[in-house]
């Protein structure tokens, strides 16, 4: 069972090859609020290890990851610190 | 306004009035090389010459390889009508992105963390589109290599009908710039008698294909690698310890490798600016210490790579002069 996350802002990926979304994400995380979430589609297998390696250099929070076979969605809190 | 009942006039090319047609003539070949200048001062033992090649018409080294490769994919018809995507430090970007300009083709530029600001204004005057690359971003890669990852990925994204990389890392094209034109152009210049090459390692075309030409000429001529160390700042040149050895680099010509602190890199190339009147860049103080450290017979004729000027590194030497050549009151 998946928690209610109030989303700001998604970010579709889908097709695209790492670090490709870790790049487009950081760029959407840079000028969101601390606290807001972006949920992120990503299809590149790499993005499983790559986004939350992301989230954690960063200093956000990742709150949920659904594997969905070929796709993966991400929902990531930003942090204070960037 | 203004009918014009007839075609503008026109002049035809003269090299030896420097009048030229399209500043894509002012390019370096054998029989028109950039110049190769002593280095009278700072190492006034040796025979050390430099290379100037910030004489070039988009303002280093690069221009050679950026025509190669542009000229390499559009032979082969690789480029189409997409548009390019290149890692870059900067100089590399700079060429395509005068080059591009001048055939109507898009160029977008990943560019490493750390790039100082003056080439990326510069990317952008000249219409290409420029992502700045953090060092943190591959966390699961070579973490200096982000920008050449982020590249590979825009090329490859969208099922590669949007853009086409020309990789100057990996691109025969890149070393054959050097082994038709920069090889020979020293070869000539020297009559000769050059007996030590030096350059930095970066995307290995100059190393690979200067020194390739010149064992052809004569395999006693010894090629010297300069490499900085891991964390260095010296823009455009690569330390193997934090990045990825290209595919262009041909360990078969390497002598020698001298490794370079950025302090004595950053201190030789304010002497050039200040004891020789030579406005290089960092990379070039690099490669002028190096060679003073190698020990270089002084009867011995050596060559420099000088890749570009300073000019663009005015934010990096504003930091390191601090006070120096302010008003102390």
């Amino acid at each position: 069972m998946t928690t209610q996350i109030n989303v700001t802002e998604t970010l579709d990926t889908s097709g695209v090859l790492c670090p490709l979304p870790v790049y487009k994400a950081a760029l959407v995380l840079k000028r969101m609020e601390s606290g807001q979430v972006l949920e992120l589609t990503c299809t590149d297998p790499g993005s499983l290890e790559d986004i939350p390696a992301m989230a954690r250099q960063r200093g956000d929070r990742l709150l949920q990851t659904d594997n969905r076979g070929a796709t993966q969605v991400f929902w990531i809190e930003k942090g204070t610190t960037t | 306004m203004i009918n014009r009942l007839t075609a503008p006039p026109q002049l035809t090319t003269d090299r030896s009035a420097q009048r030229y047609d399209d500043i894509r003539e002012l390019l370096p070949d054998v029989d028109h090389p950039t110049p190769l200048v002593r280095v009278n001062r700072v190492a006034a033992d040796l025979s050390l010459y430099l290379k100037l090649e910030w004489l070039n018409p988009f303002g280093s080294i690069k221009d050679r390889a950026a025509k190669y490769l542009l000229d390499g994919l559009r032979s082969r018809g690789e480029l189409g009508d997409r548009e390019l995507v290149e890692a870059s430090s900067g100089n590399t970007a700079i060429a395509l992105a005068a080059l591009a300009a001048l055939q109507g083709t898009r160029l977008t530029v990943t560019i490493p963390d750390g790039v100082p600001e003056e080439k990326k204004v510069v990317l952008r005057m000249l219409g290409a589109e420029v992502w700045e690359t953090p060092d943190d971003m591959c966390p699961v890669d070579h973490p200096k290599d982000g920008a050449i990852a982020l590249a590979r990925s825009l090329a490859a994204s969208e099922n590669g009908t949007k853009y086409v990389m020309p990789n100057q890392y990996e691109n025969p094209d890149n070393v054959l710039a050097h082994y038709e034109t920069t090889g020979p152009e020293i070869w000539r210049q020297t009559e000769g008698r050059v007996r030590v090459f030096l350059a930095g390692f970066g995307t290995c075309g100059t190393l690979t294909g200067v020194g390739r030409y010149l064992k052809e000429q004569d395999p006693t001529i010894k090629i010297v690698a300069i490499e900085p160390q891991k964390g260095h700042r010296l823009p455009g040149l690569k330390s193997f310890g934090e990045a990825k050895e290209p595919g262009n680099l041909d360990w078969s010509v390497i002598d020698d490798v001298v490794r370079v602190d950025d302090e004595p890199a950053y201190d030789m190339t304010k002497r050039l600016w200040r004891e020789d009147g030579l406005m290089v860049g960092p990379s070039t103080g690099a490669i002028v210490h190096a060679a003073v450290e190698y020990g270089l017979a002084p009867d011995e004729i050596a060559v420099g790579v000088s890749p570009d000027s300073g000019l663009k590194y005015t934010s990096y030497f504003a930091e390191l002069l601090g006070e120096d050549g302010l008003p102390q009151v």
